[in-house]
């Protein structure tokens, strides 16, 4: 077989069932039950350890720090949502689908995720306590009526998921398997970002460093956005014609470093 | 008789029907037939046949052969790149230039106007970074795309922007610079959020922004058959890469 692969043997039925609860929920089918989703897809990081053992991938201090990154941001994801999901009176019935969606693919990621590390023989860091308000720089997010904070955070969060992973994977360039997983998510998560800001009435692509609406205190998600210089080439004369500066930034997502992100993502942490 | 690998199309008026063109792009991708009886070609008398089905280009396929050679590494992925950029610069900015005819919202054309410019930039850049390796210039073609119709527009830009993204996540393998890696990475994720948009469009509220748990990563290979089907000329890869390590969908 010419191929190198991590997911290669993974039992097609398994594929099969990802991509049908997928389908489920984007029907609108309710997941009511937090147990419900984890178990549908319990299977999978199962499998992943069992098939992925054999790459020879050996322990990647550098690799599993990336993971360990990644993991933490899921983990603040997708307790994000499925308290959100979870909520009386939170989330209007014409959105929960998009939200529903959300939580399903960042649990069935930070799983992934996990059982990765293990792969890598070490092991996963366990989910800290959250803190949603931010230390009080919002309100609760999951109390009825907030629905508005709740889409704030949730646009902040997803762009900087996009920016994060984008930051990492260069760390990722000599582990193939666990660079093409990472990119996988990556994209998703700017799906993500992409719809959370068009329900908020704003383009899907970041427009210079521009927060929005967000509180102030979310600036550092977007500052270095508003770069136009990528791999020594300034692309700012390219707007013009096109869409202008604005156009140009918007083309470019641009990475945000660990230590940014940490620092983002600390209020967050109780 | 109709095989997967055959589309009987025995009425014109198929021609343009969604289930019909979506048939007709998959076939045309796997190499396969499409056969017009003869009440369709007697309906085209008038007409260039060529004009009718695949657009004034010409047949996907059917010109020079531009060749992506892989032994050149990083710049043969750029170059990939730069044809799929160059593919759909020229398809936004065809939506846009017929957008007063067509039936497409003021939502729509936001979207679209916005993703013109995206990926004419995308494609600049790529040729500016490429410099004397950015020597081709693609003649797109869009068989069965009716610039008019919103759903047809839709369904087509959500086919380039979905194909897009699984382009970079899997080429990306192949790249041996950080630097080529992260612009690859600042490219796609802009390529998810388009693909995104265009999904919200078509179907707004529902789970298709995202259809997917991870998104797909394709060899590249398997981009080009697709792409091929909008391409007039005929898209060859050199020394491509027979080793390729799937993503978690598994079907690059």
């Amino acid at each position: 077989m010419e191929n190198q692969t991590l997911l290669e043997t993974i039992d097609p039925e398994i594929a099969d069932r990802i991509v049908s609860r997928s389908d489920e929920i984007s029907r609108g089918a309710s997941v009511s039950s937090s147990l419900a989703a984890a178990l549908a897809i319990g299977s999978v990081p199962i499998a992943l350890a069992a098939l992925a053992k054999d790459v020879g991938a050996q322990t990647n201090n550098d690799v599993v720090d990336v993971l360990q990154f990644a993991l933490l941001l899921e983990y603040l994801e997708a307790e994000f949502y499925i308290r959100a999901t979870d909520a009386a009176g939170l989330i209007p019935a014409e959105d929960r689908t998009i939200f529903q969606t959300i939580r399903f693919h960042e649990t069935v990621h930070f799983q992934t995720l996990r059982t990765l590390i293990s792969q890598k023989g070490a092991t996963p860091i366990t989910k800290p306590t959250f803190d949603f308000t931010a230390k009080g720089a919002v309100p609760n997010p999951f109390a009825a009526g907030n629905y508005a904070v709740f889409l704030q955070l949730s646009m902040a969060f997803e762009d900087t998921g996009v920016r994060a992973f984008k930051g990492q994977a260069g760390r990722l360039i000599n582990d193939k398997p666990i660079l093409t997983a990472a990119l996988t998510i990556h994209s998703v998560e700017a799906r993500h970002a992409s719809v959370v800001r068009r329900l908020r009435g704003k383009k899907g692509w970041i427009v210079g460093n521009s927060r929005e609406d967000l509180p102030a205190f979310t600036q550092p998600i977007y500052d270095g956005e508003q770069n136009t210089v990528h791999a020594g080439v300034d692309a700012a004369p390219l707007g013009t014609g096109n869409g202008g500066i604005n156009a140009v930034t918007e083309a470019f997502d641009e990475p945000l470093t660990k230590d940014q992100v940490t620092a983002i993502v600390t209020p967050f942490l109780a | 008789m109709a095989s997967d690998k055959t589309l009987v199309v025995s009425n014109p008026s198929q021609l343009g029907n969604a289930r019909t063109r979506r048939d007709f792009l998959r076939i045309m991708g796997v190499g396969g037939v499409v056969v017009l009886l003869p009440s369709v070609l007697s309906s085209c008398n008038n007409d260039d046949d060529n004009d009718d089905i695949f657009g004034p280009g010409g047949q996907p396929g059917s010109g020079n052969t531009v060749t992506i050679d892989f032994a050149k590494g990083d710049i043969a992925v750029l170059q990939f790149a730069y044809a799929l950029e160059q593919l759909e610069a020229d398809f936004y900015t065809k939506v846009v230039a017929a957008s007063g005819g067509s039936n497409l919202t003021a939502a729509d054309n936001a979207v679209m106007g916005d993703l013109k410019n995206h990926e004419i930039i995308h494609r600049e850049f790529l040729k500016i970074a490429l410099g004397s390796n950015a020597s081709f210039t693609l003649t797109p073609t869009y068989p069965g795309v009716n610039f008019s119709n919103r759903t047809s527009v839709l369904t087509t830009a959500r086919t380039f922007e979905d194909l897009g993204v699984a382009a970079y996540n899997g080429a990306a393998q192949y790249i041996t610079s950080t630097t080529n890696l992260l612009v690859a990475g600042k490219i796609v994720s802009v390529e998810g959020r388009h693909a995104s948009a265009i999904r919200d469009l078509i179907n707004p509220k529902s789970g298709d922004f995202a259809p997917n748990t991870f998104d797909d990563a394709f060899r590249p290979a398997k981009v080009a058959q697709a792409a091929q089907g909008f391409i007039v000329d005929k898209l060859a890869l050199a020394n491509a890469p027979t080793a390729f390590v799937q993503g978690p969908n598994n079907n690059g």
